[in-house]
């Protein structure tokens, strides 16, 4: 099994175990919602409500409601629990408005629910409990009083129109009877007889519906009166009482109310009927109009949660829409459209969102179009850049730019070398203040000299103390100007003459030395030859004169000396064209050190080489070099001390640099200038030529030679050359 | 979990069956009669019908009415058996405050009692006749259902409105059944 796969069979269980309690949740809800039901019989007074379907019915919504907004609501917390959980954007925004709705909606429809609750209670008690009941009594009592006074006058009309039937009266008689009585009775009183089937006889007519109602109560009923002859009847329009004749006929006096007091009396009834079911659902009504509230206060918190979450959707979506639109954006995704379509601010807000989108679209297009302009300019210039850097790394000639505020803008490898300067140090700042003071005067006039003149330029060749040691340089200063004539600044060229300048002296000698060669090796054979045949011819003569042996040997001495100094000249003179081969120069070095190692053991030869590659040189005159130079360290040292051999490589200005070091005596400065000059020595017996040849040879790589002193003591000669094959023109 | 929940119903399911049980239940008894000819009369009597909040109902002024659906059918063994008729027929009764009678009203007879013994007795004791559509044979099986259920409680119309509905007791029989003699 995976582990995405884990994950979701844990959220399933997850849910499932939410769904359980949420189920277990409603199950006890309905338990407990139940027994309230059931038990609100007993609270609910004398009538049996229980079966009540109304109340059922209203109860039973209510705890459907109360499950369902149970459901809603814990449904909904718990989506947004987990929107937050998720950091799903809109989660926080949504639940606080739902909260918000709940709880601006539950606060005063609940104050609402209490107020309402409290004020029906109140009104239906004081409806009922009040003194509506006694004074319906009383009106009851009052109505039916009037009618019962009524009852019992007409019992004496009765029974005086009684005492008027003889016994056993016929029909006939008992018409003319009420006939005679009729105009004695009272307005709307009617003198009725009837038997066992119904009305026989009438004074008048007779009121629709009293007569069977009498006859229908009289059923089985008993008489008042001890000789039970009379009783009396009320109804709701109408009095009556009723006397038993001899015969057991019975004669009737009716009087029915007109027609506004019998509706008063039957409102008076109607209402005391409605107090009386009012009263006697009492609770009932009361719990019905709780019922309501209840319903009507949980519709309200229903819609108000419901209305909470839509406007919070209202709200949310857009915004949710938004901010992942924007997500997208910021990480780069212009292509985002937003699908949401309304015609309030959101949708305008949207809308202006879908503009942005297209708009930093076509920005960015036009951008990346520039950009690849530009870079392609860049790339250009910065082609051009290297190139010129390259040019002004590998030229011989040292470069130092002044901008227009006199500050040094740009120095090249070779100038940096030369000054022994370091760029990073005075790169950017005034040069006046790189300048050593030593310098001062001579920078002063060539930039007084050159001025700002455009195009202006200036050459010379000055002389300047660096490093313990005067180097001649010829200087050329440059005012740099823009395309309109602006004045962009100076660039200073130099070129160190030193070796120029040695080089043309090492071929002044050469043609000295070749003319001395050729002016002194002439007349020495004769001079040798003659000496000879003088010491043979004439030995013998001046035997014994120990002068004259003395000057021809001194003689033929001295003429060996010039041969071998005419030798030297001519060797020197004659100095061939160098042969280059690609080869390992630290094998080569290794090589002569070796030889020397063996030579000189008081002395510690050490050679330090990197991994250098093949280089172009002479392999016969570097050795030739390179022996003349140890063979200076080792006369200096006197046969004890250490020479250090090194040799790098300068990948930045394509060079190989060999240096020997010694920690003899150093060099004297006063010599520092001779040193490669020829015919310069201070050993005994020395030619002077040695670094004469050494500087030829370096100057036929391409290079040059140096000397300065060694930390803490002794010389370091350093020869330097271009690695490559062009180091040979 | 589960197990509190399914507790927890069946505690509920008992309670209210307990609650229902709580008053007798009514029923119809003494279903019995004869079919002569095209009619059939029925004898029954309906028992446990007014609970003593019905008869203070009652009493307040409160109509009660019930209605009763009565069915005869011939018994066939071991085929269907044939409804020959039915009827059915509203009886209420309301107490009348002025006049201190109850008005006892009868498949559209109105009598007037004196007392609630005997309006109660009017509305549980009923012989009525049902019309049969083919005439009655002797020796045959007949057989009478009955059931009686509350119609309507006369409230005043404010409480209709209260209520939504008049019935206030849920006064309702199972069919009854009783065998008719057919001389």
């Amino acid at each position: 099994m995976t582990q995405s796969s884990e994950t979701l069979l844990e959220k399933e269980r997850a849910k499932r175990r939410r769904e359980r309690f949420a189920i277990g949740i409603v199950a006890v809800l309905i338990a407990g919602l139940t027994f309230l039901e059931a038990n609100l019989a007993a609270l609910g007074g004398s009538v049996a409500f229980t079966s009540n379907i109304v109340i059922f019915a209203l109860i039973n919504i209510n705890v459907v409601l109360i499950v369902l907004l149970i459901y809603l609501v814990t449904r909904n917390v718990f989506k947004l629990i987990l929107d937050r959980k998720r950091n799903i954007l809109g989660a926080k925004i949504r639940s606080r408005l739902v909260l918000i709705f709940i709880g601006f909606s539950l606060v005063p429809t609940i104050l609402l629910f209490v107020a309402a609750a409290n004020i029906t209670t109140t009104s239906i008690k004081s409806w009922i409990g009040g003194r509506v009941g006694v004074a319906l009594t009383g009106a009851l009592e009052m109505a039916r009083g009037k009618l019962e006074q009524e009852a019992n006058r007409l019992t004496g009309i009765a029974g005086d129109a009684a005492l008027r039937f003889p016994r056993g009266a016929s029909i006939g008689e008992a018409v003319e009877i009420l006939g005679t009585a009729r105009e004695k009775l009272p307005a709307g009183t009617v003198l009725m007889l009837a038997d066992a089937k119904g009305i026989i006889a009438s004074s008048g007519e007779t009121p629709q519906g009293v007569p069977a109602e009498i006859l229908s109560r009289l059923k089985g009923m008993k008489f008042t009166e001890k000789d039970d002859v009379s009783a009396t009847l009320v109804g709701d329009i109408f009095a009556s009482s009723v006397r038993k004749l001899p015969d057991g006929r019975l004669l009737i006096a009716v009087k029915t109310l007109p027609s506004g007091e019998a509706n008063s009396i039957r409102e008076i009834a109607k209402a005391y009927d409605e107090y009386h079911q009012v009263r006697l659902l009492d609770d009932p009504i009361r719990a019905s109009y709780i019922a309501v509230l209840i319903l009507i206060t949980l519709l309200i918190v229903f819609a108000a949660s419901w209305m909470g979450i839509y406007l919070a959707k209202q709200i949310t979506v857009p915004v949710q829409l938004l901010a992942e639109g924007t997500e997208k954006v910021a990480r780069g995704d212009l292509d985002v459209r937003l699908d949401y379509r309304s015609d309030d601010e959101f949708g305008h807000l949207v809308s202006s969102f879908n503009r942005m989108t297209g708009d930093l679209k076509e920005m960015k297009r036009n951008l990346e179009e520039a950009n690849v302009s530009l870079s392609s300019t860049f790339e250009e210039l910065r082609r051009r850049t290297q190139f010129i850097e390259a040019i002004l790394t590998n030229i011989s000639t040292g470069v130092i730019v002044i901008d227009r505020h006199n500050r040094i803008a740009m120095i090249n490898k070779v100038a940096e070398k030369l000054l022994s300067i370091k760029t990073e140090k005075v790169l950017g700042k005034p040069y006046k203040e790189v300048i050593r003071e030593e310098h001062f005067e001579a920078i002063r006039a060539l930039s007084r000299e050159v001025g700002e003149g455009a195009g202006r330029q200036v050459e010379r060749q000055i002389d300047l103390p660096l490093g313990g040691k005067k180097i001649s340089l010829r200087v050329s200063v440059t005012v740099l100007n823009g395309g309109a004539g602006e004045y962009l600044g100076l660039v200073v060229a130099f070129d160190d003459l030193s070796q120029a300048m040695r080089l043309q002296k090492v071929l002044a000698w050469r043609e000295v030395a070749r003319r001395i060669a050729h002016e002194i090796r002439n007349p020495l054979t004769p001079i040798q030859l003659s000496t000879e045949r003088m010491q043979k011819k004439y030995s013998a003569a001046h035997e014994g004169d120990a002068a004259f042996a003395e000057c021809t040997q001194t003689i033929l001495s001295e003429v060996a000396t010039l041969k071998h100094l005419v030798e030297e000249f001519t060797r020197f003179a004659r100095m061939p064209a160098p042969v280059f081969k690609e080869g390992d120069l630290s094998e080569e070095l290794r090589s002569v050190v070796e030889t020397y190692r063996a030579a000189h053991p008081g002395v510690s030869w050490e050679i330090e080489t990197e991994a250098i590659p093949h280089a172009w040189f002479d392999p016969f005159q570097l050795r030739r070099a390179l022996t003349n130079l140890l063979e200076n360290a080792a006369a200096a040292l006197g046969g004890k001390g250490a020479v250090r051999v090194g040799c790098v490589h300068e990948p930045e200005l394509g060079r190989v640099r060999i240096s020997v070091a010694d920690d003899g005596p150093g060099i004297h400065p006063e010599d520092r200038e001779r040193l490669f000059e020829p015919y310069f020595s201070r050993k005994a017996g020395g030619t002077g030529l040695g670094l004469a040849i050494v500087s030829a040879v370096a100057s036929d790589h391409g290079g040059t030679v140096r000397a300065r002193d060694n930390e803490p003591r002794g010389a370091v000669f350093e020869m330097e050359f271009p690695i490559g094959p062009k180091g040979r023109g | 979990m589960r197990r509190i929940a399914v507790s927890s119903f069946i505690l509920a399911v008992l309670l209210a069956a307990s609650v229902s049980a709580a008053s007798p239940k009514p029923e119809i008894v003494g279903i019995g009669g004869q079919v002569r000819g095209r009619e059939a009369r029925v004898k029954f009597t309906l028992q446990n019908a007014f609970t003593p909040e019905m008869v203070e109902a009652l009493k307040s002024g409160i109509e009660i009415s019930f209605k009763t659906v009565v069915r005869v059918e011939r018994v066939h063994h071991g085929w269907f058996n044939t409804t020959l008729g039915e009827i059915k027929f509203s009886r209420s009764v309301k107490y009348d405050v002025l006049a201190r009678v109850y008005r006892l009203n009868r498949e559209g007879q109105e009598d007037l009692l004196p007392d609630i013994h005997a309006a109660l007795a009017g509305m549980t004791r009923y012989e009525v006749a049902v019309p049969v559509f083919i005439d009655a044979e002797s020796g045959k099986t007949y057989r009478a259902y009955v059931r009686i259920r509350l119609d309507r409680v006369g409230l005043s119309e404010p409480l209709r409105s209260i209520f939504f509905i008049s019935s206030l007791w849920d006064v309702e029989t199972d069919w009854a059944r009783g065998y008719l003699t057919a001389p």
